[in-house]
Protein backbone atom coordinates (compact mmCIF):
# COMPACT_ATOMS: atom_id res chain seq x y z
CA UNK A 1 0.00 0.00 0.00
CA UNK A 2 1.16 3.38 -0.98
CA UNK A 3 3.09 5.44 1.64
CA UNK A 4 1.37 8.55 0.96
CA UNK A 5 -1.91 6.70 1.16
CA UNK A 6 -1.05 5.87 4.74
CA UNK A 7 0.07 9.56 5.01
CA UNK A 8 -2.80 11.07 3.82
CA UNK A 9 -4.73 9.06 6.18
CA UNK A 10 -2.89 9.81 9.10
CA UNK A 11 -2.96 13.79 8.42
CA UNK A 12 -6.61 13.46 8.41
CA UNK A 13 -6.60 11.43 11.94
CA UNK A 14 -3.83 13.60 13.23
CA UNK A 15 -5.04 16.97 12.75
CA UNK A 16 -9.01 16.08 13.63
CA UNK A 17 -7.42 14.56 17.02
CA UNK A 18 -5.00 17.44 17.51
CA UNK A 19 -8.16 20.34 17.40
CA UNK A 20 -10.63 17.55 19.63
CA UNK A 21 -7.71 17.15 22.57
CA UNK A 22 -7.27 20.98 22.31
CA UNK A 23 -11.13 22.04 22.30
CA UNK A 24 -11.27 19.26 25.18
CA UNK A 25 -8.05 20.51 27.09
CA UNK A 26 -9.41 24.39 27.30
CA UNK A 27 -12.70 22.97 28.35
CA UNK A 28 -11.31 21.55 31.44
CA UNK A 29 -8.74 24.59 31.80
CA UNK A 30 -12.31 26.41 31.67
CA UNK A 31 -14.13 24.41 33.89
CA UNK A 32 -11.85 24.01 37.04
CA UNK A 33 -11.05 27.56 37.24
CA UNK A 34 -15.13 28.16 37.24
CA UNK A 35 -15.49 25.79 39.67
CA UNK A 36 -12.47 27.23 42.01
CA UNK A 37 -14.26 31.11 41.61
CA UNK A 38 -17.86 29.78 42.41
CA UNK A 39 -16.12 28.56 45.35
CA UNK A 40 -14.60 31.96 45.41
CA UNK A 41 -17.78 33.60 45.78
CA UNK A 42 -19.58 31.29 47.78
CA UNK A 43 -16.65 31.66 50.72
CA UNK A 44 -17.85 35.30 51.51
CA UNK B 1 -27.60 65.45 -7.00
CA UNK B 2 -27.08 66.44 -3.33
CA UNK B 3 -25.36 62.95 -3.04
CA UNK B 4 -22.96 63.62 -5.71
CA UNK B 5 -21.89 66.84 -4.50
CA UNK B 6 -21.63 65.40 -0.69
CA UNK B 7 -19.11 62.73 -2.36
CA UNK B 8 -17.16 65.15 -4.76
CA UNK B 9 -16.78 67.26 -1.38
CA UNK B 10 -14.96 64.30 0.14
CA UNK B 11 -12.91 63.49 -2.80
CA UNK B 12 -12.00 67.56 -2.68
CA UNK B 13 -10.52 67.50 0.83
CA UNK B 14 -8.85 64.29 0.44
CA UNK B 15 -7.01 66.24 -3.06
CA UNK B 16 -6.86 69.14 -1.36
CA UNK B 17 -5.12 67.82 2.11
CA UNK B 18 -2.83 65.67 0.26
CA UNK B 19 -1.77 68.44 -2.06
CA UNK B 20 -0.85 70.19 1.26
CA UNK B 21 1.74 67.58 2.35
CA UNK B 22 1.91 65.30 -1.36
CA UNK B 23 3.00 62.58 1.21
CA UNK B 24 1.06 59.74 0.07
CA UNK B 25 1.59 60.12 -3.61
CA UNK B 26 4.87 60.57 -2.99
CA UNK B 27 5.72 57.47 -1.54
CA UNK B 28 3.89 55.63 -3.62
CA UNK B 29 5.95 56.45 -6.65
CA UNK B 30 8.80 56.33 -5.10
CA UNK B 31 7.84 52.78 -3.92
CA UNK B 32 6.64 52.01 -7.81
CA UNK B 33 9.90 53.00 -8.91
CA UNK B 34 11.47 51.07 -6.98
CA UNK B 35 10.08 48.05 -7.02
CA UNK B 36 10.36 48.00 -10.85
CA UNK B 37 13.56 47.95 -10.32
CA UNK B 38 13.90 45.58 -7.77
CA UNK B 39 11.54 43.21 -10.08
CA UNK B 40 13.93 43.56 -12.89
CA UNK B 41 16.92 43.03 -11.06
CA UNK B 42 15.71 40.37 -9.03
CA UNK B 43 14.18 38.03 -11.91
CA UNK B 44 16.77 39.21 -14.59
CA UNK B 45 13.90 40.44 -16.58
CA UNK B 46 15.32 40.91 -20.22
CA UNK B 47 14.28 40.81 -23.84
CA UNK B 48 11.06 38.16 -23.71
CA UNK B 49 11.32 37.59 -20.27
CA UNK B 50 10.56 40.76 -19.56
CA UNK B 51 7.65 41.16 -21.96
CA UNK B 52 6.04 38.19 -20.43
CA UNK B 53 6.67 39.27 -17.29
CA UNK B 54 5.92 42.66 -17.74
CA UNK B 55 1.46 42.49 -17.25
CA UNK B 56 2.27 40.65 -13.66
CA UNK B 57 5.25 43.06 -12.34
CA UNK B 58 2.99 46.12 -13.50
CA UNK B 59 0.10 45.00 -10.88
CA UNK B 60 2.33 43.89 -8.46
CA UNK B 61 3.85 46.74 -7.79
CA UNK B 62 0.23 48.46 -8.20
CA UNK B 63 -1.14 46.13 -5.63
CA UNK B 64 1.78 47.02 -3.11
CA UNK B 65 1.67 50.84 -3.61
CA UNK B 66 -1.90 50.58 -3.63
CA UNK B 67 -1.72 48.85 0.27
CA UNK B 68 0.76 51.75 0.77
CA UNK B 69 -1.52 54.53 -0.58
CA UNK B 70 -4.89 53.42 1.53
CA UNK B 71 -3.09 52.48 4.65
CA UNK B 72 -1.20 56.08 4.43
CA UNK B 73 -4.38 58.04 3.89
CA UNK B 74 -6.48 56.04 6.43
CA UNK B 75 -3.93 56.46 9.09
CA UNK B 76 -4.13 60.42 8.27
CA UNK B 77 -7.55 60.75 8.38
CA UNK B 78 -7.49 59.26 12.02
CA UNK B 79 -4.76 61.17 13.37
CA UNK B 80 -6.44 64.35 12.35
CA UNK B 81 -9.77 63.43 13.92
CA UNK B 82 -11.34 63.99 10.30
CA UNK B 83 -13.37 60.58 10.10
CA UNK B 84 -15.15 61.77 13.16
CA UNK B 85 -15.96 64.98 12.22
CA UNK B 86 -17.31 63.38 9.04
CA UNK B 87 -19.80 60.82 11.09
CA UNK B 88 -20.81 63.94 12.79
CA UNK B 89 -22.06 66.00 10.16
CA UNK B 90 -25.19 64.68 8.61
CA UNK B 91 -23.42 63.14 5.10
CA UNK B 92 -24.70 59.89 4.30
CA UNK B 93 -22.44 56.79 5.22
CA UNK B 94 -22.26 55.56 2.01
CA UNK B 95 -21.68 59.28 0.66
CA UNK B 96 -18.22 59.02 3.03
CA UNK B 97 -17.11 55.48 1.70
CA UNK B 98 -17.64 56.60 -1.74
CA UNK B 99 -15.78 59.67 -1.34
CA UNK B 100 -13.14 58.24 0.63
CA UNK B 101 -12.75 55.15 -2.53
CA UNK B 102 -12.50 57.96 -5.04
CA UNK B 103 -9.88 59.79 -3.43
CA UNK B 104 -7.68 56.65 -3.17
CA UNK B 105 -8.77 55.61 -6.61
CA UNK B 106 -7.59 58.78 -7.93
CA UNK B 107 -3.99 58.55 -5.73
CA UNK B 108 -3.66 55.26 -7.49
CA UNK B 109 -4.41 56.44 -11.42
CA UNK B 110 -1.78 59.26 -10.62
CA UNK B 111 0.68 55.99 -10.00
CA UNK B 112 -0.43 54.53 -12.57
CA UNK B 113 0.06 57.43 -15.11
CA UNK B 114 3.35 57.51 -14.05
CA UNK B 115 4.32 53.94 -14.00
CA UNK B 116 2.68 52.62 -17.44
CA UNK B 117 5.13 54.97 -19.85
CA UNK B 118 7.73 53.29 -17.77
CA UNK B 119 7.13 50.42 -18.05
CA UNK B 120 6.56 50.59 -21.14
CA UNK B 121 9.79 51.92 -22.06
CA UNK B 122 11.82 49.53 -19.50
CA UNK B 123 9.96 46.16 -20.59
CA UNK B 124 9.64 47.32 -24.46
CA UNK B 125 5.27 46.27 -24.42
CA UNK B 126 2.68 49.07 -25.85
CA UNK B 127 0.78 49.53 -22.99
CA UNK B 128 -0.69 52.93 -23.39
CA UNK B 129 -3.36 51.76 -25.71
CA UNK B 130 -7.39 52.13 -24.38
CA UNK B 131 -7.99 48.71 -24.03
CA UNK B 132 -5.05 48.22 -21.88
CA UNK B 133 -6.16 51.16 -19.79
CA UNK B 134 -9.67 49.67 -19.80
CA UNK B 135 -8.22 46.75 -18.24
CA UNK B 136 -6.29 48.82 -15.68
CA UNK B 137 -9.14 51.04 -14.95
CA UNK B 138 -11.85 47.85 -13.98
CA UNK B 139 -9.08 46.50 -11.65
CA UNK B 140 -8.05 49.59 -9.77
CA UNK B 141 -11.65 50.60 -8.83
CA UNK B 142 -12.33 47.01 -7.54
CA UNK B 143 -8.93 47.01 -5.68
CA UNK B 144 -9.33 50.69 -4.27
CA UNK B 145 -13.19 49.85 -3.03
CA UNK B 146 -12.44 46.80 -1.00
CA UNK B 147 -9.12 48.46 -0.12
CA UNK B 148 -10.90 51.45 1.19
CA UNK B 149 -13.52 49.27 3.22
CA UNK B 150 -10.87 47.14 4.12
CA UNK B 151 -8.59 50.22 5.46
CA UNK B 152 -11.05 51.49 7.60
CA UNK B 153 -11.09 48.45 9.67
CA UNK B 154 -7.25 47.92 9.90
CA UNK B 155 -6.73 51.40 11.27
CA UNK B 156 -9.17 50.17 14.40
CA UNK B 157 -6.50 47.01 14.90
CA UNK B 158 -3.62 46.96 17.34
CA UNK B 159 -1.32 46.24 14.19
CA UNK B 160 -2.81 49.04 12.66
CA UNK B 161 -1.78 49.52 8.49
CA UNK B 162 0.57 46.18 9.03
CA UNK B 163 -2.86 44.80 8.98
CA UNK B 164 -4.12 45.83 5.80
CA UNK B 165 -1.90 43.80 3.27
CA UNK B 166 -3.20 40.32 5.46
CA UNK B 167 -7.03 41.52 5.51
CA UNK B 168 -6.84 42.69 1.53
CA UNK B 169 -4.62 40.79 -0.83
CA UNK B 170 -5.90 37.56 -0.71
CA UNK B 171 -9.42 39.39 -1.54
CA UNK B 172 -7.83 40.68 -4.53
CA UNK B 173 -6.96 37.95 -6.22
CA UNK B 174 -9.52 37.88 -8.60
CA UNK B 175 -8.40 41.01 -9.76
CA UNK B 176 -5.17 40.44 -10.20
CA UNK B 177 -5.51 37.15 -11.94
CA UNK B 178 -8.03 39.04 -14.31
CA UNK B 179 -6.05 41.96 -14.76
CA UNK B 180 -2.77 40.41 -15.22
CA UNK B 181 -4.70 37.67 -17.70
CA UNK B 182 -6.26 40.39 -19.84
CA UNK B 183 -3.20 42.61 -19.97
CA UNK B 184 -1.24 39.69 -21.20
CA UNK B 185 -3.61 38.88 -23.73
CA UNK B 186 -3.95 42.56 -25.05
CA UNK B 187 -0.05 42.36 -25.35
CA UNK B 188 0.03 39.36 -27.30
CA UNK B 189 -2.30 40.86 -29.58
CA UNK B 190 -5.46 39.44 -28.57
CA UNK B 191 -9.06 41.60 -28.83
CA UNK B 192 -10.72 43.40 -26.58
CA UNK B 193 -13.49 40.37 -27.30
CA UNK B 194 -10.71 37.75 -26.84
CA UNK B 195 -10.02 38.53 -23.60
CA UNK B 196 -13.87 39.72 -22.51
CA UNK B 197 -13.55 36.60 -19.96
CA UNK B 198 -11.61 38.59 -17.65
CA UNK B 199 -13.02 41.76 -18.59
CA UNK B 200 -16.42 40.04 -17.32
CA UNK B 201 -14.59 39.00 -13.79
CA UNK B 202 -13.47 42.28 -13.03
CA UNK B 203 -16.65 44.07 -13.83
CA UNK B 204 -18.50 41.56 -11.31
CA UNK B 205 -15.92 41.65 -9.28
CA UNK B 206 -16.46 45.80 -9.00
CA UNK B 207 -20.01 45.77 -9.14
CA UNK B 208 -20.22 42.49 -6.21
CA UNK B 209 -17.29 44.57 -4.13
CA UNK B 210 -19.22 47.85 -4.13
CA UNK B 211 -22.21 46.29 -3.51
CA UNK B 212 -21.06 44.68 -0.28
CA UNK B 213 -19.07 47.85 0.65
CA UNK B 214 -21.73 50.17 0.43
CA UNK B 215 -23.71 48.03 2.80
CA UNK B 216 -21.59 47.23 4.79
CA UNK B 217 -19.27 50.02 5.78
CA UNK B 218 -21.93 51.58 7.90
CA UNK B 219 -21.18 49.32 10.08
CA UNK B 220 -17.67 49.32 10.19
CA UNK B 221 -17.32 53.26 11.26
CA UNK B 222 -20.50 53.01 13.86
CA UNK B 223 -19.36 53.66 17.14
CA UNK C 1 -25.05 39.05 51.57
CA UNK C 2 -27.10 38.93 48.85
CA UNK C 3 -27.42 36.66 46.29
CA UNK C 4 -27.84 37.92 42.64
CA UNK C 5 -30.31 35.72 40.21
CA UNK C 6 -28.43 34.23 37.32
CA UNK C 7 -29.64 35.06 34.25
CA UNK C 8 -27.15 32.00 32.48
CA UNK C 9 -26.50 28.73 33.90
CA UNK C 10 -23.07 28.27 34.83
CA UNK C 11 -20.69 25.75 32.63
CA UNK C 12 -20.10 24.23 36.16
CA UNK C 13 -22.54 21.29 36.23
CA UNK C 14 -21.60 18.73 33.30
CA UNK C 15 -24.37 19.74 31.05
CA UNK C 16 -25.84 16.84 29.30
CA UNK C 17 -25.39 17.95 25.43
CA UNK C 18 -27.89 15.74 23.65
CA UNK C 19 -27.25 17.13 20.60
CA UNK C 20 -23.66 17.41 20.72
CA UNK C 21 -23.90 13.36 21.78
CA UNK C 22 -26.14 13.07 18.52
CA UNK C 23 -23.68 14.27 16.41
CA UNK C 24 -20.80 12.92 17.68
CA UNK C 25 -22.21 9.23 17.14
CA UNK C 26 -23.80 10.28 13.64
CA UNK C 27 -20.19 11.20 12.91
CA UNK C 28 -18.29 8.48 14.10
CA UNK C 29 -20.53 6.18 12.33
CA UNK C 30 -20.49 7.75 8.94
CA UNK C 31 -16.75 8.32 8.73
CA UNK C 32 -15.93 4.61 10.10
CA UNK C 33 -18.55 3.82 6.75
CA UNK C 34 -16.66 6.82 4.73
CA UNK C 35 -13.33 5.02 5.84
CA UNK C 36 -14.66 1.48 4.78
CA UNK C 37 -16.00 2.78 1.49
CA UNK C 38 -12.78 4.30 0.43
CA UNK C 39 -10.51 1.78 1.15
CA UNK C 40 -12.39 -1.18 0.12
CA UNK C 41 -15.80 -0.40 -1.35
CA UNK C 42 -14.09 2.09 -3.50
CA UNK C 43 -12.45 0.52 -7.13
CA UNK C 44 -8.56 0.54 -7.41
CA UNK C 45 -7.90 3.68 -10.24
CA UNK C 46 -6.45 2.60 -13.33
CA UNK C 47 -4.05 5.16 -13.84
CA UNK C 48 -3.42 6.31 -10.39
CA UNK C 49 -3.64 2.95 -8.07
CA UNK C 50 -4.46 3.16 -4.76
CA UNK C 51 -2.75 6.72 -4.20
CA UNK C 52 -5.69 7.76 -5.75
CA UNK C 53 -8.36 6.94 -2.69
CA UNK C 54 -7.01 9.86 -1.34
CA UNK C 55 -9.07 11.57 -3.80
CA UNK C 56 -12.24 11.18 -1.49
CA UNK C 57 -10.93 12.83 2.07
CA UNK C 58 -9.56 15.60 0.48
CA UNK C 59 -12.40 16.28 -2.07
CA UNK C 60 -14.27 15.96 1.07
CA UNK C 61 -12.51 18.60 3.37
CA UNK C 62 -12.22 20.74 0.27
CA UNK C 63 -15.73 20.94 0.67
CA UNK C 64 -16.11 21.12 4.23
CA UNK C 65 -13.36 24.16 4.16
CA UNK C 66 -15.64 26.21 1.74
CA UNK C 67 -18.50 25.39 3.43
CA UNK C 68 -17.78 26.24 7.08
CA UNK C 69 -16.31 29.62 4.86
CA UNK C 70 -20.37 29.80 3.73
CA UNK C 71 -21.46 29.53 7.34
CA UNK C 72 -19.47 32.19 8.75
CA UNK C 73 -20.89 34.62 6.03
CA UNK C 74 -24.68 33.49 6.89
CA UNK C 75 -23.56 33.96 10.53
CA UNK C 76 -21.71 37.47 9.92
CA UNK C 77 -25.25 38.68 8.38
CA UNK C 78 -26.81 37.33 10.82
CA UNK C 79 -24.20 38.98 13.82
CA UNK C 80 -25.00 42.62 11.92
CA UNK C 81 -28.27 41.96 11.37
CA UNK C 82 -29.24 41.43 15.27
CA UNK C 83 -26.38 41.97 17.40
CA UNK C 84 -26.17 39.09 18.97
CA UNK C 85 -23.27 37.54 20.69
CA UNK C 86 -23.97 33.92 19.41
CA UNK C 87 -23.59 34.15 15.77
CA UNK C 88 -20.27 36.05 16.85
CA UNK C 89 -19.47 32.61 18.32
CA UNK C 90 -20.72 30.53 15.19
CA UNK C 91 -18.69 32.95 12.85
CA UNK C 92 -15.10 31.87 14.98
CA UNK C 93 -16.02 28.69 15.42
CA UNK C 94 -17.41 27.91 12.10
CA UNK C 95 -13.62 29.42 11.24
CA UNK C 96 -11.38 27.65 13.72
CA UNK C 97 -12.93 23.99 12.68
CA UNK C 98 -12.80 25.24 8.47
CA UNK C 99 -9.42 26.38 9.04
CA UNK C 100 -8.39 22.35 10.46
CA UNK C 101 -10.33 21.48 7.61
CA UNK C 102 -8.37 23.07 4.76
CA UNK C 103 -5.41 22.39 6.18
CA UNK C 104 -6.14 19.26 5.77
CA UNK C 105 -7.01 19.52 2.05
CA UNK C 106 -3.77 21.18 1.57
CA UNK C 107 -1.85 18.76 3.10
CA UNK C 108 -3.37 15.57 1.42
CA UNK C 109 -3.31 17.27 -1.71
CA UNK C 110 0.24 17.46 -1.94
CA UNK C 111 0.64 14.40 -0.98
CA UNK C 112 -1.84 13.24 -3.02
CA UNK C 113 0.00 14.97 -5.83
CA UNK C 114 3.61 13.62 -5.24
CA UNK C 115 3.01 10.10 -6.43
CA UNK C 116 1.28 11.06 -9.18
CA UNK C 117 2.64 13.98 -10.56
CA UNK C 118 6.32 13.81 -9.29
CA UNK C 119 5.62 17.52 -7.45
CA UNK C 120 4.23 18.35 -4.17
CA UNK C 121 2.73 21.03 -5.37
CA UNK C 122 0.72 21.81 -8.74
CA UNK C 123 -1.41 24.88 -9.34
CA UNK C 124 -4.33 22.25 -9.92
CA UNK C 125 -7.67 25.25 -9.28
CA UNK C 126 -8.97 23.10 -6.38
CA UNK C 127 -5.30 22.92 -4.67
CA UNK C 128 -4.91 26.66 -5.05
CA UNK C 129 -8.42 27.64 -4.15
CA UNK C 130 -7.61 25.90 -0.54
CA UNK C 131 -4.37 27.51 0.13
CA UNK C 132 -6.30 31.15 -0.47
CA UNK C 133 -8.80 30.03 1.50
CA UNK C 134 -5.95 29.05 4.04
CA UNK C 135 -4.75 32.60 4.20
CA UNK C 136 -8.14 34.40 4.44
CA UNK C 137 -9.11 31.91 7.35
CA UNK C 138 -5.81 32.93 9.16
CA UNK C 139 -6.15 36.51 8.22
CA UNK C 140 -9.61 36.20 9.66
CA UNK C 141 -7.92 35.22 12.97
CA UNK C 142 -5.15 37.82 12.80
CA UNK C 143 -8.05 40.70 12.64
CA UNK C 144 -9.92 38.74 15.26
CA UNK C 145 -6.93 39.02 17.69
CA UNK C 146 -5.90 42.51 16.60
CA UNK C 147 -9.19 43.98 18.19
CA UNK C 148 -9.42 45.25 21.41
CA UNK C 149 -13.42 45.11 22.73
CA UNK C 150 -15.76 42.08 22.07
CA UNK C 151 -18.36 44.61 20.33
CA UNK C 152 -16.26 46.23 17.47
CA UNK C 153 -14.20 42.64 17.04
CA UNK C 154 -17.38 40.72 16.46
CA UNK C 155 -18.66 43.64 13.80
CA UNK C 156 -15.30 43.52 12.32
CA UNK C 157 -15.25 40.09 11.75
CA UNK C 158 -18.74 39.98 10.26
CA UNK C 159 -17.47 42.43 8.16
CA UNK C 160 -14.31 40.84 6.86
CA UNK C 161 -16.19 37.55 7.04
CA UNK C 162 -19.01 38.64 4.44
CA UNK C 163 -16.60 40.25 2.16
CA UNK C 164 -13.44 38.01 1.83
CA UNK C 165 -16.40 35.38 1.03
CA UNK C 166 -17.92 36.83 -1.75
CA UNK C 167 -14.92 37.36 -3.35
CA UNK C 168 -14.12 33.48 -2.69
CA UNK C 169 -15.98 32.33 -5.56
CA UNK C 170 -15.03 34.80 -7.73
CA UNK C 171 -11.33 33.80 -7.37
CA UNK C 172 -12.42 29.97 -8.43
CA UNK C 173 -13.36 30.80 -11.60
CA UNK C 174 -10.95 32.80 -12.11
CA UNK C 175 -8.33 30.29 -11.41
CA UNK C 176 -9.86 27.82 -12.93
CA UNK C 177 -9.89 30.00 -16.52
CA UNK C 178 -5.65 30.50 -15.90
CA UNK C 179 -5.79 27.13 -15.60
CA UNK C 180 -7.51 25.78 -18.65
CA UNK C 181 -5.57 28.75 -20.95
CA UNK C 182 -2.37 27.74 -18.96
CA UNK C 183 -2.24 23.98 -17.60
CA UNK C 184 0.59 22.68 -16.19
CA UNK C 185 2.46 21.04 -18.83
CA UNK C 186 3.47 18.40 -15.84
CA UNK C 187 0.06 17.42 -14.59
CA UNK C 188 -2.46 18.50 -17.66
CA UNK C 189 -5.12 18.75 -15.08
CA UNK C 190 -6.96 15.60 -13.75
CA UNK C 191 -7.33 12.46 -15.12
CA UNK C 192 -9.31 9.50 -13.52
CA UNK C 193 -11.67 7.47 -14.87
CA UNK C 194 -14.83 8.08 -12.47
CA UNK C 195 -17.03 4.80 -11.59
CA UNK C 196 -20.52 5.12 -10.49
CA UNK C 197 -18.66 3.42 -7.22
CA UNK C 198 -16.08 6.39 -6.68
CA UNK C 199 -19.33 8.68 -6.78
CA UNK C 200 -21.11 6.96 -4.19
CA UNK C 201 -18.08 6.76 -1.81
CA UNK C 202 -17.07 10.39 -2.77
CA UNK C 203 -21.01 11.58 -1.57
CA UNK C 204 -20.98 9.39 1.48
CA UNK C 205 -17.60 11.21 2.25
CA UNK C 206 -18.69 14.78 1.98
CA UNK C 207 -22.16 13.67 4.34
CA UNK C 208 -19.37 11.88 6.47
CA UNK C 209 -17.27 14.93 6.86
CA UNK C 210 -20.16 17.16 6.94
CA UNK C 211 -21.12 15.75 10.04
CA UNK C 212 -18.10 16.08 11.67
CA UNK C 213 -17.29 19.83 11.01
CA UNK C 214 -20.88 20.29 12.61
CA UNK C 215 -19.74 18.31 15.76
CA UNK C 216 -16.61 20.52 15.81
CA UNK C 217 -18.46 23.38 15.38
CA UNK C 218 -21.09 22.43 18.36
CA UNK C 219 -17.97 21.65 20.98
CA UNK C 220 -16.15 24.55 19.83
CA UNK C 221 -19.02 26.83 20.10
CA UNK C 222 -20.08 25.29 24.03
CA UNK C 223 -16.15 26.31 24.42
CA UNK C 224 -17.03 29.87 23.55
CA UNK C 225 -19.85 30.32 25.77
CA UNK C 226 -18.19 28.54 28.60
CA UNK C 227 -15.58 31.10 28.34
CA UNK C 228 -18.25 33.73 28.21
CA UNK C 229 -19.16 32.21 31.48
CA UNK C 230 -15.89 32.55 33.14
CA UNK C 231 -15.07 36.06 32.16
CA UNK C 232 -18.90 37.19 33.47
CA UNK C 233 -17.46 34.94 36.93
CA UNK C 234 -14.85 36.75 36.76
CA UNK C 235 -16.12 39.93 36.69
CA UNK C 236 -18.48 39.32 39.19
CA UNK C 237 -15.32 38.26 41.53
CA UNK C 238 -13.64 41.19 41.05
CA UNK C 239 -16.82 43.45 41.46
CA UNK C 240 -17.11 42.06 45.02
CA UNK C 241 -13.51 42.40 46.21
CA UNK C 242 -13.33 45.83 44.97
CA UNK C 243 -16.65 46.30 46.90
CA UNK C 244 -14.67 44.23 50.05
CA UNK C 245 -11.88 46.87 49.99
CA UNK C 246 -13.58 49.90 50.14
CA UNK C 247 -16.14 48.56 52.65
CA UNK C 248 -12.80 48.00 55.30
CA UNK C 249 -10.88 51.50 54.24
CA UNK C 250 -14.61 53.46 54.33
Amino acid sequence: MSVYLVAAYAVFWAFTSIFVLSLWARQRRIEQEIESLEAQLSDD
Amino acid sequence: MNFLRKVLAIVEKDIAAELHTKEVVSAMLVFSALASLIFSFALDLRGDVAEAAAPGVLWTTIAFAGTLGLSRSMAREEQTGCIDGLLLAPVDRTAIFLGKALGNVIFMAIVEIFLLPLFSVFFDVALLRPQVLLVLSLGTLGYAAVGTLLATIAVNTRAREVMLPVLLLPLAVPVLIGAVQATSGLLEGATLNQVSGWIRILVVYDLVILAVSLLTFDYVVQE
Amino acid sequence: MMEETRTEPTARKPTRDLLGLILAGTSGVLIIFALGMALVYAPRELTMGNVQRIFYFHVASAWVGFFGFFVTFLAGIAYLATGKRRWDILGLSSVEVGLTFIAMTVVTGALWARPVWGTYWTWEPRLTISALQLLIYVAYGMLRASITGSERRARFAAVYGIVAFVTVPLSWFAIRWWRTIHPDILTGGDSMTVTPRMVQTLVVSIGAFTALYATLVRQRVRLERADDALTRLRLRVDERQSRLKSRRSG
